[in-house]
């Protein structure tokens, strides 16, 4: 357990500072310096050492105040990320509905341009068929014409009615006066006859 | 004897390969649950493939052969329809059933099979077209002794013989609303057909319509559809669509080539037939698309918009070859199956 977390141990600080410039190495050379000042004599020089300790100091201070402030920025931006994320997966929640309703509306028209287009073909033949006005008026005109032929016929044929009647009368006139007249001539004949016959028997 | 069986393989390779170069794919149904697809071929297989693992991301190559194929007639498949549970398959004479569950593990055998009642002993006419009345729980057959029979789902007894055609029935249409079933042969005329009274109600002589008619072709009605109110029919004559009550053609879709298949499906037709194409048109009669397959004739198309598995929803269509092509957005072919 312990060898293992020395290696992360290794293999973190390997990956944060491995070249040993930087941070690492200052903090070194800081308790390098600070024990070379302990142990060193002169007054100049251990004020000097000194000053030198306090500058390496500070710099550390302050490039541990520059990485507190980076962590800082991190978990900010990825709390942003966050929101970001939550609000595009509302968005494509959103478009989904809008496909589904589109794709509604697609059938609906497909329906409507269908029903149009049945229309548009039984206006075709429709079309082709006269005006049903005209027709009903040529109706009307034919029914007056054969109306009035109608009566026209009508008519003549009572005039031939008329005509053959008065024709009829005519001829048996004739036919009665033809027959009178042969009953006279038969008559006449008979009592000439008759006359002939009586001088002819008193004569012996 | 290695050599000797390898022979033999070889000799069944070059025979599979023989088969799949003269298939001819008449008939197509899609399973209830919308997953699979079954295909029936003119040497009487019928081949079960999964739609569902052909679409998928990670399809391979195996994704696109049959899942399962077994010998179903002694001859031709020529028609096939599935309800809520069964797989009905026509061919020479005889109509068998098979359950869609079982049919996925080897060796399935039919749930029954029938024929219907002939005139003589001796006929035994194809059967070209088979059509589901749900609302009656019925199945119509017709097609080479030029009758329709309606066969009783449940009972299994043959209940109608409804007699007018003069020649042999290609195609079935069904128009639900009154409930009506069309039928359209090679006599010319489309026959309308009362379920309820079993009498012929309406009948359209497409060839003696100028407008329509083209006698070099000849007079053979080779598919229908219908959509209450309309019809379209194709065949010799030109596809064309009809107002049915006024029995009059308002639509000629200008396609020389003969179409053994026509669909309504939204506001358009689809037709396939003669021609590598599936055919794409507006009521108006104009050409919307004309997307090529796979085969270089079709023979039928079918729209798989089972509700249970709209992931699956695409278009086949299978024809003079071993594949069936799937197009999952009307515009351009995906890819094929085969056999």
């Amino acid at each position: 357990m312990g060898a293992v977390t020395d290696d992360e141990v290794i293999r973190k600080r390997l990956l944060i500072d491995g070249d040993g410039a930087g941070d690492d190495r200052r903090i070194n050379l800081l308790v390098k310096s600070f024990i070379k000042w302990c142990n060193s004599g002169s007054q100049e020089e251990g004020y000097s050492q000194y000053q030198r300790m306090l500058s390496t100091l500070s710099q550390c201070e302050f490039s541990m105040g520059k990485t507190l402030l980076v962590y800082d920025m991190n978990l900010r931006e990825m709390e942003n990320y966050e929101k970001i994320y939550k609000e595009i997966e509302c968005s494509i929640a959103g478009a989904h509905e809008k496909i589904a309703e589109c794709k509604k509306q697609i059938l609906q028209a497909k329906r409507i341009r269908k029903n149009r287009q049945e229309y548009d073909a039984l206006a075709k033949v429709i079309q082709h068929h006269p005006d049903r006005h005209e027709t009903l008026k040529e109706l009307e005109a034919l029914g007056k014409e054969l109306e009035h032929l109608s009566h026209i016929k009508e008519s003549v044929e009572d005039k031939l009615e008329l005509r053959r009647k008065q024709f009829h009368v005519l001829l048996s006139t004739i036919h009665e006066l033809q027959q009178t007249l042969e009953n006279d001539e038969k008559l006449s004949e008979v009592e000439e006859a008759q006359d002939a016959s009586m001088e002819t028997d008193p004569k012996p | 004897p290695s050599r000797a069986s390898s022979s033999l393989s070889l000799q069944a390779e070059v025979f599979q390969a023989l088969q799949r170069l003269h298939m001819t794919i008449f008939s197509q149904s899609v399973s209830p649950c919308g997953k699979f697809l079954a295909a029936g071929n003119n040497y009487g297989q019928i081949a079960i493939f999964s739609l569902s693992a052909a679409l998928s991301s990670e399809a391979k190559e195996e994704s696109k052969k049959p899942v399962v194929t077994f010998q179903a007639h002694d001859g031709p498949v020529y028609s096939m329809v599935s309800t809520d549970r069964h797989l009905l398959s026509a061919g020479d004479g005889e109509v068998k059933a098979w359950l869609w569950v079982e049919m996925l593990k080897k060796g399935c055998k039919e749930l029954w099979c029938r024929q219907p009642p002939y005139r003589t002993s001796l006929e035994v006419p194809e059967i070209n077209a088979l059509l589901l009345v749900p609302k009656e729980n019925s199945l119509i057959l017709a097609g080479g002794d030029c009758q329709l029979h309606t066969m009783d789902l449940e009972t299994g007894t043959f209940t109608r013989v409804l007699r007018g055609h003069t020649d042999y029935i290609h195609c079935l249409a069904l128009r639900e609303r009154s409930p009506e079933v069309l039928s359209g042969g090679e006599d010319g005329a489309v026959r309308l057909w009362d379920l309820r009274t079993a009498k012929e109600v309406q009948t359209i002589e497409v060839y003696k319509h100028e407008e329509c008619s083209r006698p070099h072709n000849g007079r053979w009605i080779g598919c229908l559809a219908t959509d209450s109110d309309w019809m379209v029919c194709g065949g010799g004559p030109a596809l064309t669509l009809w107002h049915l009550r006024s029995s009059t053609p308002t639509t000629i879709f200008p396609m020389r080539a003969p179409q053994k298949h026509v669909t309504f499906y939204q506001d358009l037709i689809l037709s396939a037939g003669q021609g590598r194409c599936v055919n794409q048109w507006q009521l108006s009669g104009e050409l919307k698309a004309q997307v090529p397959g796979s085969s270089p004739g079709l023979l039928s198309l079918s729209l798989n918009q089972q509700p249970a598995a709209p992931e699956c929803k695409v278009l086949t269509a299978a024809g003079n070859s071993c594949r069936v092509d799937v197009f999952t957005n009307l515009g351009y072919r995906a890819f094929s199956l085969s056999f």
